[in-house]
């Protein structure tokens, strides 16, 4: 009993402490941090608890307020949206936890609360996002998601996150324009905001209004495409993801970026379906950016001397390999996209922990400073290996297992052209991943001292990242884990 | 005849289309940051002409009930309702915009990003 309303108490309990947090005195930032473990741990209990009473029972969808889905918000809590909500409060569960120590280096401490109320209230909207099926409350949502990615970039106050920042927001809105553009056009196709009503009317009539849809499509897809950075639209990705606070950084790469995908997800599946999307040709499109996408996105990231900077070039090519797996519209490419997205979520975090780590410990962010540090940062610099190996897709590594089903996605779909496109991305990745590694490793640095220092990072910093490092190895070695439940997410979208 | 008067009956929307032009072109090519963030409200204005124009019914009356005058046709109220969040939000989106405008003129004494780009280009050679 009234465990339907468990993804309502998440949304409500997050907004809360967003609400609370900066009434508390800000001298007290014992109080502040207890507050935001207590809430993240419930959050993290009821996700897990909502996705076991979805395998029991089944998904179901959620009125606000019993108000029926014509005229009132509703919410879908199936095996997708369950999973994903807990892979969100998981992997920002341990950013978070990294980020009470490493926040005190980035930012002035009469800010800390203030950022860990925008990084709530983005937790809400993510969440939000991903459990919504009304078109205008995820456009909604959406907004609160890049006012607060934003600001959190911003609040760094230096120079660079002002433009960076700046710049984001603008093509952020412009991104959202289009959304809401695009959302109009739906509406006026089909006089419905909700997902499954909307799904119902276009399936009998939409064979009347092809362009009409078709340009609703494109205008929904360009705004997503500008926030999930796709290659072309990439452009604020980098000065973005770089600039930003190490916590923030990890959060918009491994999180955020992906919460506008499976809005795509959503908009293209559950809206329109499968059927209306193959027959206008969109997928064919996508698989086009997205194989520029990986391989520019590599060598974009080759020519960057600052490790944070050419961490963000490289989302642009993970972004490719699971917009790729979209595009082939096939419950195996769709498998393979989600399970990417997860891998990536992992991996991304890691490496921008432990270059956090890096930069807090060494206050260096130029990858030719890095010569010998493995030996000055044992623990860091294992887990910046592991995650640059899975990058590279080193078998054992989660990386490696969701290339494989993405190849065997592109073979299953026919079209081996993009299989010599994952290996020549892959490469790419090696050449500027392994010389990190090499240099760390092998090479002797100019000024150490001692043969082996110990690792004097704070616990508070190093535990997170060892997690999130264990957590890709497990999944490389056994994959079982999360294709069990990607596999039972699928079919939400294809049948 | 029939190609004028098709736009005469739809001019809400050729209105919108053209104000969305209009911001876009002021967005993309103006390097002065406070135009820009004019043509993002003129674009935005647009599509909340365009989504308000989807919901007008001809001869239609504002929907309360008893209030039409025995008039049965209502416009249809909920794209109206929906533009009131969307105005909340852009007004959001221009006041953080603005803010962090403020700052980058505090920072560099200029608000045209082509300055701003140059200035920042000088700081990392020398």
């Amino acid at each position: 009993m009234g465990s339907q309303h468990f993804p309502v108490y998440i949304l409500l309990s997050l907004l809360a402490t967003a609400v609370i947090i900066p009434i508390i005195n800000s001298e007290s930032f014992g109080k502040v941090k207890a507050l935001i473990i207590a809430t993240l741990s419930i959050a993290l209990g009821l996700s897990v608890r909502t996705l076991q009473e979805v395998y029991k029972n089944g998904g179901y969808t959620y009125n606000f307020g019993n108000w029926n889905e014509k005229i009132g918000v509703q919410l879908v809590v199936d095996e997708f949206s369950a999973f994903m909500g807990l892979f969100i409060v998981a992997l920002s569960f341990l950013i978070v936890i990294y980020s009470l120590k490493d926040i005190e280096h980035e930012i002035k401490p009469q800010q800390f609360t203030g950022f860990y109320t925008l990084v709530f209230i983005l937790l809400f909207s993510m969440l939000g996002m991903t459990y919504t099926n009304d078109l205008f409350n995820m456009y909604v949502f959406m907004e609160i998601l890049s006012i607060t990615s934003c600001s959190i970039i911003s609040i760094k106050r230096k120079k660079e996150n002002y433009m960076a920042s700046l710049r984001y927001l603008i093509l952020n809105t412009m991104g959202s324009l289009s959304v809401l553009l695009g959302i109009a056009l739906l509406y006026m196709v089909s006089g419905q905001l909700n997902m499954t009503q909307i799904y119902l009317t276009i399936s009998k009539i939409w064979n009347l209004y092809p362009t009409n849809i078709l340009v609703a499509v494109g205008f929904i897809l360009t705004g997503l495409g500008i926030k999930a950075a796709v290659f072309p639209l990439h452009v604020w990705l980098p000065d973005a993801h770089s600039t930003a606070p190490t916590p923030s950084s990890a959060l918009l790469s491994s999180i955020v970026v992906k919460v506008y995908i499976f809005s795509a997800y959503k908009i293209l599946f559950k809206v329109l379906g499968q059927t209306i999307v193959v027959g206008l040709g969109i997928p064919t499109y996508i698989t086009y950016f997205a194989a520029i996408g990986m391989i520019m996105g590599s060598i974009f990231a080759i020519g960057q001397k600052d490790i944070k900077r050419m961490l963000a070039y490289s989302s642009v090519a993970q972004i490719g390999y699971i917009f790729l797996g979209l595009g082939l519209a096939t419950v195996e490419g769709l498998s393979a996209s989600l399970f990417h997205i997860i891998s990536h979520g992992l991996m991304k975090s890691a490496l921008f922990l432990s270059a956090g780590s890096i930069i807090y410990y060494k206050e260096k962010r130029d990858l030719r400073d890095l010569d010998g540090i493995g030996y000055e940062m044992p623990i860091t610099m294992t887990v910046f290996t592991i995650a640059a190996f899975g990058m590279i897709g080193i078998p054992g590594i989660s990386g490696f297992m969701s290339k494989l089903y993405l190849s065997f996605a592109v073979l299953g779909a026919n079209k081996p052209i993009y299989l010599a496109i994952i290996l020549i991305s892959s490469f790419l990745n090696a050449v500027y991943y392994l010389p990190i590694v090499i240099s760390a490793f092998l090479k002797e640095s100019k000024n150490r001292r001692n043969i082996m220092a110990i690792e004097r990072l704070p616990k508070l910093m190093l535990v997170p990242m060892v997690i999130i490092a264990v957590a890709v190895v497990a999944i490389g070695f056994y994959p079982q884990i999360i294709m069990t439940l990607v596999e039972k997410a699928v079919p939400t979208f294809l049948l | 005849m029939e190609f004028i008067k098709a736009i005469a009956e739809h001019i809400n929307y050729v209105a919108s289309v053209a104000l969305f032009v209009i911001g876009l072109y002021t967005v993309l090519t103006h390097s002065n940051l406070l135009k820009k963030v004019i043509g993002i409200n003129i674009m935005e204005t647009s599509i909340f002409l365009f989504f308000v124009s989807i919901g007008y019914v001809h001869d239609g009356s504002a929907p309360i009930i008893n209030l039409g005058g025995g008039r049965v046709l209502y416009i249809n109220p909920l794209p109206s309702a929906l533009i009131l969040t969307g105005i909340v939000v852009a007004v959001s989106i221009t006041a953080y915009s603005l803010s962090l405008i403020i700052k980058l003129y505090e920072e560099y004494g200029t608000m045209d990003i082509d300055e701003i780009m140059k200035l920042r280009g000088e700081g990392k050679n020398g």
